[in-house]
């Protein structure tokens, strides 16, 4: 006796397929949670064994960074204001010039200038940043200095110059898609009420993206924190703090590049600096994020008012 | 003698005149000629993708913001020729206000959005006075008077396209254009609307576009009927409903054309 099959039943294939998948992407989600568990768990026992050699309060006070002298001193607040200092100055131009950009493209630019920009936008993101940096030192440095002679070879604002066209493409990215998000209606409503188009812009469309956009800033801005190549390359690696742009400082992620590899001799206090100014920049970077998300969260609630 | 100086009532408020419109290889309208008088109510009814939307859209050069459309014959605006050199898109859409099928309050306050277009042509004012005008006569004022300033995506999507018609009646256009205003809402909300409409007969020109059949009859005084693009019948409401001179309108006024 034969037993009739429907077409395709006997894919004992498909089957296993389908019983596999869960598990096996289960397998990739644990291990990307266990990933960031061990990560932080390092940096919080090496920190934690740092600091229990080194006072927290004056880790956190102190002005003085000079871990490798015979009487080493580990004051942060030198490497944190540098990195905030290229955050702030990568965002001065990387932000106006990534959201300027998106706007145009998703509401003015035709339909060829928009592919095409697009396209170099995407080609932007795919430049290493090993590549970003040596254009800082041979070409933004030089220009600075034949504008400003007295510019050092390693400088804050060749940094920050490139820093900030180096988060151009996720501010484009990011903020087209919450641009996108916004109904395209809205655009031929406002023109039917007799607005221009830049109008219905700048009090319509953009204020309905904005916390996709706010987002987009927060996200391009945490990129910025943790660069590192083109930071070292560019600004230097300057013990001396200095709120002068036109001279060189060190960051926490150039002390981390610089002093992680082979600098520190396991164990000792200037490899625990080193997780104690990982740690302090993953709570830099992780609070941008939340401070992101905190802002779009609470827009949401607001009712897009 | 000179003829004596014509009354502007004899100007209608629109006319058509062998009006074509096409997207790239689409037609969408095929030489439609006919004029609206004003403070009338005039109906388009017709079957879906007939060209009743882009004859709405004609009336206040909506059509040019698509890519690739390309529009031949003319359009009057109170007998001046709406695509003339010197005639301002901007100053059209002004006075010729259009209401969309869909709701498309913007994601800001009530007042916000009633304030848009005044606010866009720089109105002098007193912008409350103007935001209760407009939404009383939409019929929404005695909802939303509370609160002006909650969030008009809180609203009820029959409040919503008040909140549109509200809108564009604050910039005091001479001609409204309805675009399938109900064909998204419930029963109940339609009923809102449709009175709504009626009361702003009085100081409007408007044009209805509408898939239904019975809604046309009820608030309109001359009814044209749309098919592939054409203008098939144009005429009195009643006429063109009790006794149809085209096979083609009887047919979609029985049903038998959905």
């Amino acid at each position: 006796m034969t037993v009739a099959r429907l077409p395709g039943a006997g894919a004992a294939s498909h089957g296993l397929a389908d019983r596999l998948a869960g598990p096996v992407l289960l397998a990739c989600t644990v291990a990307a949670a266990g990933t960031l568990v061990a990560l932080a768990g390092v940096l919080g026992v090496e920190a934690g064994r740092f600091f229990a050699q080194v006072s927290p309060v004056r880790f956190f006070t102190e002005a003085d960074w000079t871990p490798f002298a015979e009487e080493p001193r580990f004051g942060v607040l030198p490497l944190l204001a540098a990195t905030a200092q290229i955050t702030a100055g990568a965002g001065v131009f990387g932000v106006p010039a990534g959201l300027m950009t998106a706007v145009y493209l998703e509401h003015y630019a035709g339909a060829r200038t928009e592919r095409a920009l697009t396209a170099v936008t995407a080609l932007l993101a795919g430049v290493p940043t090993v590549v970003y940096g040596c254009f800082a030192l041979d070409f933004v440095t030089p220009a600075l200095r034949s504008l400003w002679p007295g510019t050092e070879a390693f400088n804050a604002l060749s940094a920050c110059l490139v820093v900030g066209l180096m988060i151009v493409p996720t501010v484009v990215l990011l903020s087209r898609a919450a641009l996108k998000s916004v109904p395209a209606q809205l655009m031929e409503a406002g023109l039917a009420l007799g607005a221009s188009r830049g109008r219905v812009v700048a009090r319509v469309l953009v204020p309905a993206a904005l916390g996709g956009i706010v987002a987009a800033v927060f996200l391009a801005l945490a990129r910025a924190v943790g660069e590192t190549m083109i930071v070292t390359l560019a600004a230097g690696n300057q013990a001396q703090p200095t709120w002068s742009p036109l001279e060189g400082l060190r960051t926490l992620t150039a002390f981390i590049a610089q002093s992680g590899p082979g600098g520190a001799p396991s164990g000792s206090l200037q490899y625990g600096a080193v997780f104690a100014a990982s740690a302090v920049l993953l709570a830099f970077s992780w609070g941008l994020h939340a401070a992101g998300m905190f802002l779009v969260s609470r827009r949401r609630r607001g009712g897009a008012r | 003698m000179s003829a004596p100086p014509s009354r502007t009532d004899a100007v209608p408020a629109l006319a058509a005149d062998d009006l074509s419109v096409s997207f790239g290889p689409k037609t969408a309208l095929a030489g439609v000629t006919l004029s609206i008088p004003r403070g009338r109510v005039v109906s388009i009814i017709g079957p879906s993708a007939s060209g009743k939307t882009t004859l709405l859209r004609a009336f206040n050069r909506l059509n040019e913001l698509t890519p690739g459309a390309v529009t031949t014959g003319a359009v009057r605006f109170n007998g001046i020729d709406l695509h003339g050199g010197e005639v301002d898109p901007v100053e059209v859409r002004r006075r010729i206000g259009m209401v969309f099928q869909q709701a498309t309050v913007f994601p800001r306050s009530v007042f916000d959005n009633v304030a848009f277009g005044p606010r866009a042509s720089g109105y002098g004012g007193d912008l409350h006075e103007l935001a209760e005008e407009a939404l009383t006569a939409a019929g929404l004022w005695s909802e939303v008077a509370e609160d002006l300033d909650a969030p008009a995506l809180a609203l009820s999507s029959g409040q919503q396209q008040r909140l549109c018609i509200a809108r564009t009646l604050a910039l005091k256009p001479e001609v409204l254009l309805l675009d399938e205003p109900t064909s998204a809402l419930d029963p109940a909300a339609t009923a809102r609307i449709e009175s709504s409409i009626h009361a702003l007969k009085r100081d409007h020109t408007i044009v209805l576009a509408t898939h239904g059949r019975r809604q046309a009859a009820r608030l309109s005084d001359l009814t044209a009927y749309l098919a592939g693009g054409e203008l098939v019948e144009y005429g009195p409401t009643e006429t063109l409903f009790t006794n149809p001179r085209d096979p083609r309108t009887e047919s979609y006024l029985t049903g038998r054309i959905p």
